[in-house]
């Protein structure tokens, strides 16, 4: 037999025996499967920005027809609900105790005000201490107020200047289109490193590693062979993955799936070989689930765009994050569910979580010469 | 106050559909060195850790310093001391801080600790390692450590779980020398070993085959019940073949490969030293001598584990 | 014979044990220090929920200077970025794939001309709706210059033609606790949530498991120690490592980003206490059902990963569907949040706090009773 044939061969008995493994461990398979799809179902309905029914204080000081008519305007929808008709006193109680989020002050005089020509001045009230949220509430309640001045003054003509808004890929404004990708490739970084990190360093504990190492099966045979079965596993939680936010969560996929799968492959391959690399350097498994659960956890959570805009950060940091190759898959896969981007504009990310991988694999595998002599 | 510092009865524990311990009874008297024979699984460290208090009977009863180890286990612990087959202490800490966390376990504090600890560390010969972090010990050193760990509060019975697996024969002698002292003063030893040369120390030897105690006696009386025969030490070359022309044959017990040699059973009625040594030669054997072998507790042992389960009787 | 052994010797043996076994821990060391230090560094300065600078696309086709003025003052205040001029509009959706623009502007050809002659005129604002929180705030930003700017043309036309301008209703904001809307005040409470519930629930989980592992836990069980005593030692370094790295990240918080301190530090410290039993109840639980090492560090993980993420530390509850704000009400996580936030950045008293700490107690209280009663079952 040629060369690379033996090599494919030797590739292959590895990869069919660590099939054997995982088919006799449940536990993997569950980690696998189960764990990302339920922490994606739980997560994509429990990490949002959409808040609905907000609680309203109503500090009403004028008590006049007008200023009730501004109250229904602002309560009447599905964003605020009245929690409390008070005054400025309870107002501050509610908020200190999470009852309420922002008040509605209307001063006395108001339709007094109004009635003599001039502006009537009411003050939103927020509570600032979630910036996020502060915002979202302002918005809308700003608009809201805006939306009842205008119907009051009954404008037939219409204004001289309007602004016309489109949201783009997410006209809804929902919050699930911007999460549900980044959660997905957040979990599926984290599984996919414990799984090498759990199973190859439990074969060093056993003992069993050091048996391959006297048969003639070469390091990068090993590093390939164990690979190979994870891989087919990840590419099918991926497809779970995106199929419960498809179906779930209408996360649609505007761009070429087939440009999806690619970069989750690449990406697969980078997060095994880390799983990998750590499992080799770590002496043990606990230390190397540490290690692995650790690692995968804060930089995909924090570095990758997932949940804070890597634009928003300073410069040190946007650097790390270019390191990390969840940062990538992240942007690809938003880019192509959500804009139907295309490879033209996503190569660059395809090139880097290609390097990735291919490092990765090179360090594990190097240091696996280490470990023989 | 008993007399019997141990004292099990009909004592039986389950795991799910194994019974791991079958109707095991017996006593063991203020001052007394029993030992616990059996083979590996044979039940002997499940039997120790019901008498311990670790776990509970699924049926029959077990009082150990007076204590019943059902309804006033607290009790029992606090009377006893026990050495574990594994090396089962903190192995990052110092050899004194392991005897002041034991010794606090136990209530022990004080000045009289104090004093009570400096005394225990000199008994077991650890004066100089008092402050040595007990993972960099070697195995014999730290088994004396969690002997003297086990001694502190001065129970009243002391378990040992195989305590001299691993130990080098010097260091074994001066531990049983010291086990023998604390008999001498009035604690009680329960000890299981595979050792079957210390065996012979106990003052009564129980044997557990398959969960059941099949044999409990003085070791001369064992010796005399279970290999009643003559037994006979064979040297000389070729012995091999030879041995297995006499295997079989009539008033042949046993023959088996010891050392360089052989070790014979045969019934006294039949056999003597000169016809065993004719024997072999004519098998082919040469330069044959045959004396008188003492019968040992390996030989009890295998007499009893080889024979069908239903001759046996407690 | 010895009489019944006094559980305050045993509970001191126990404890100088554990303290002395976690000083000699170097890992240990690290996470009660650096760990901690690092966190707040990276976390404080990395998660910015506050959108600046926003590159917005300007699309022109009217070159006047009116339109100019209008383009300099919508960018004025730095919430918008200016990434660039075209006239092309199919570079719109080109930027906003790439991400080099996140908004655009379209000005209409002609749009100075029509507002001199009073025509209705309308611009465009084409917003990258990926994130939604930057979207909102950048459609905020252009509605409210070019409402201002449409109510400002037609009370200088009424008045051009002498008739008072209809009355508007003006609202102005105003913001409590957090005037700036700056994100650290926020995270930084979510820092040190974080930080306990991984140290105290992770090392405790481990620490009972490695104990099992070793065989030591047999030793111990054959003294007369309570199991009960056994688990109040294990907790007893790691409550004190909790609170010390609580007043490390919160003294970190207060010196480089400035944490505000309007409320009493005795509530914190109270909070923190009744906090840190429930995790540490949570790792002893967890302990009590994990056979190894590293079993217990997987539960945990998979345990600290959901109760954080649904807590309301980085994303609100109220924005949970119903039945998962129900869960939350078991999550001791969310009214440890919920406490610190009220009483730092709030001022709140113990009147406005004191049924979440009531919480955090029943929840401590009765997680360390199941688990020390599993604990004394699993040894039977």
């Amino acid at each position: 037999m040629t060369r690379p044939a033996r090599f494919l061969v030797r590739v292959g008995a590895m990869a069919s025996k660590e099939v054997m493994h995982i088919r006799r461990d449940p536990r993997t398979l569950y980690m696998a499967l189960a764990m990302p799809v339920v922490m994606l179902l739980i997560f994509g309905f429990g990490v949002s920005f959409d808040m609905d029914h907000i609680p309203l204080v109503v500090l009403d000081g004028d008590r006049s027809a007008a200023s009730r008519a501004l109250v229904r305007a602002v309560s009447a929808g599905r964003e605020f609900d009245i929690a409390a008709d008070s005054d400025e006193p309870t107002a501050l109680r509610m908020i200190r105790r999470g009852q309420a989020l922002v008040a509605l002050a209307i001063p006395a005089g108001y339709q007094r005000e109004l009635a003599a020509g001039r502006d009537g001045e009411v003050q939103l009230i927020v509570d600032g201490a979630d910036g996020v949220v502060a915002n979202q509430i302002l918005a809308k309640i700003d608009g809201l107020v805006r939306a009842e001045s205008l119907r009051r003054i009954d404008v037939a003509a219409e204004p001289p200047l309007q602004v016309k808004v489109f949201t783009l890929f997410n006209p809804e404004a929902r919050s699930a289109l911007f999460m549900v990708p980044g959660l997905a490739v957040y979990l599926l970084a984290i599984a996919a490193v414990l799984l090498t990190a759990l199973t190859v360093s439990g074969e060093w504990e056993r003992g069993s590693m050091e048996q391959l190492f006297a048969s003639p099966v070469g390091r990068l045979e090993i590093v390939l062979g164990k690979l190979l079965p994870y891989l087919g596993l990840g590419m099918l939680q991926l497809l779970l993955v995106v199929a419960v936010g498809a179906v779930i969560f209408d996360v649609p996929i505007r761009g070429s799936a087939t440009l999806l799968f690619l970069a989750g492959f690449l990406f697969l391959i980078g997060m095994l070989g880390q799983g990998l690399f750590i499992s080799v350097v770590a002496r043990n498994q606990l230390v190397a689930t540490q290690a692995g659960a650790l690692s995968s956890l804060l930089p995909s959570l924090l570095l990758s765009g997932m949940l804070v805009p890597i634009e928003n950060m300073p410069r040190i940091l946007q650097v790390l994050s270019s390191v990390v190759p969840a940062r990538y898959f992240v942007h690809a896969m938003r880019g192509i569910m959500l804009k139907g981007s295309g490879l033209s504009i996503l190569w660059g990310d395809l090139v880097a979580l290609a390097i990735f991988a291919l490092a990765i694999i090179a360090l594990a595998t190097a240091r696996f010469r280490r470990r023989l002599a | 106050m008993s007399e019997l510092s141990i004292e099990a009865v009909h004592l039986s524990r389950r795991f799910g559909s194994f019974l791991a311990v079958d109707d095991v009874s017996f006593s063991a008297a203020r001052g007394e060195i029993f030992g616990y024979l059996g083979a590996n699984g044979a039940g002997k460290s499940t039997t120790i850790r019901m008498l311990c208090g670790l776990l509970a009977p699924t049926a029959g009863q077990a009082r150990v310093a007076g204590f019943d180890v059902k309804s006033a286990p607290e009790s029992v612990k606090a009377s006893i001391g026990y050495m574990s087959q594994k090396f089962s202490l903190y192995l990052d800490l110092p050899v004194r801080a392991n005897i002041e966390f034991f010794g606090g376990a136990y209530g022990l504090s004080g000045p009289d600790f104090a004093a009570r600890a400096d005394e225990v560390l000199r008994l077991c010969d650890l004066e100089q390692e008092r402050n040595a972090i007990t993972g960099s010990l070697p195995g014999g050193i730290r088994q004396r450590l969690a002997l003297g760990c086990a001694i502190l509060h001065r129970p009243a019975v002391l378990f040992l779980d195989e305590p001299t697996a691993g130990v080098d024969p010097v260091s074994r002698r001066h531990f049983w020398r010291f086990i023998r002292r604390l008999a001498h003063e009035g604690t009680t030893i329960f000890v299981t070993t595979h050792y079957l040369d210390e065996a012979e120390y106990c003052g009564r030897i129980g044997l557990m085959v398959d969960g059941r105690l099949v044999a409990l006696d003085t070791p001369g009386a064992l010796k005399k019940r279970y290999v009643p025969d003559r037994v006979l030490a064979v040297r000389g070359r070729n012995l091999d073949e030879a041995a297995g022309s006499l295997r079989g044959r009539p008033g042949i017990i046993a023959v088996e490969p010891f050392g360089a040699g052989l070790h014979l059973q045969v019934a006294s009625t039949e056999w003597n030293a000169d016809l065993v040594a004719a024997a072999l030669t004519s098998a082919g054997a040469q330069a044959v001598e045959v004396e008188p072998g003492v019968p040992t507790l390996e030989d009890v042992f295998l007499a009893v584990v080889a024979r069908p389960r239903e001759a046996h009787a407690p | 014979m010895i009489a019944r052994p006094r559980w305050t010797v045993q509970l001191r043996a126990v404890v100088r044990k554990e303290v002395r076994q976690t000083v000699r821990d170097r890992r240990i060391m690290f996470m009660l220090i650096i760990a901690p230090l690092l966190q707040t560094v990276v976390f404080g300065f990395a998660v910015d929920f506050q959108f600046d600078h926003v590159p917005t696309l300007v699309v022109g086709h009217d070159a006047s200077a009116q339109s100019r003025q209008h383009i300099r003052r919508l960018l004025a205040d730095g919430t918008l970025r200016d990434a660039g001029h075209t006239t092309e509009l199919s570079e719109v959706q080109h930027k906003l794939q790439t991400g080099d623009a996140a908004a655009a502007l379209i000005l209409p050809a002609g749009l100075a001309r029509d507002l001199a002659a009073q025509r209705p005129a309308e611009v465009q604002v084409i917003l990258d709706g990926g994130d939604p929180n930057r979207a909102v705030v950048v459609a905020g930003a252009a509605s409210r210059y070019f409402g201002e700017t449409a109510e400002a043309m037609v009370k200088a036309r009424l008045a051009a033609r002498g008739i008072a301008p209809p009355p508007l209703i003006r609202a102005t904001p105003r913001i409590w606790f957090n005037p700036s809307l700056k994100t650290p005040p926020f995270m930084i409470p979510g820092v040190m949530t974080i930080l306990l519930v991984i140290t105290t629930t992770l090392v405790t989980a481990m620490g009972l498991s490695r104990e099992r592992e070793m065989g030591t836990l047999e030793q111990v069980l054959v003294t007369p120690i309570r199991p009960v005593l056994l688990l109040i030692g294990k907790m007893t370094p790691f409550l004190v490592i909790g609170c010390f790295d609580v007043l490390l990240v919160l003294t970190a918080g207060v010196w480089i980003f400035g944490v505000p301190l309007h409320g009493s530090l005795l509530l914190v410290a109270t909070g923190t206490v009744l906090y840190v039993l429930s995790t540490l109840g949570i790792g002893l639980l967890i302990s009590t059902v994990s056979r190894t090492q590293q079993q217990a560090f997987l539960a945990g993980f998979l345990f600290a990963m959901p109760a954080i993420l649904l807590s309301g530390v980085m994303t609100p509850i109220r924005a949970m569907p119903l039945w998962l704000q129900v869960v939350t009400f078991f999550n001791p996580v969310r009214y440890y949040i919920e406490v610190l936030r009220a009483v730092l950045l709030k001022g709140a008293g113990l009147v406005d706090v004191w049924w979440r700490l009531l919480a955090l107690l029943g929840f401590g209280l009765t997680l360390l009773t199941v688990a020390s009663l599993r604990f004394s079952k699993r040894v039977a």
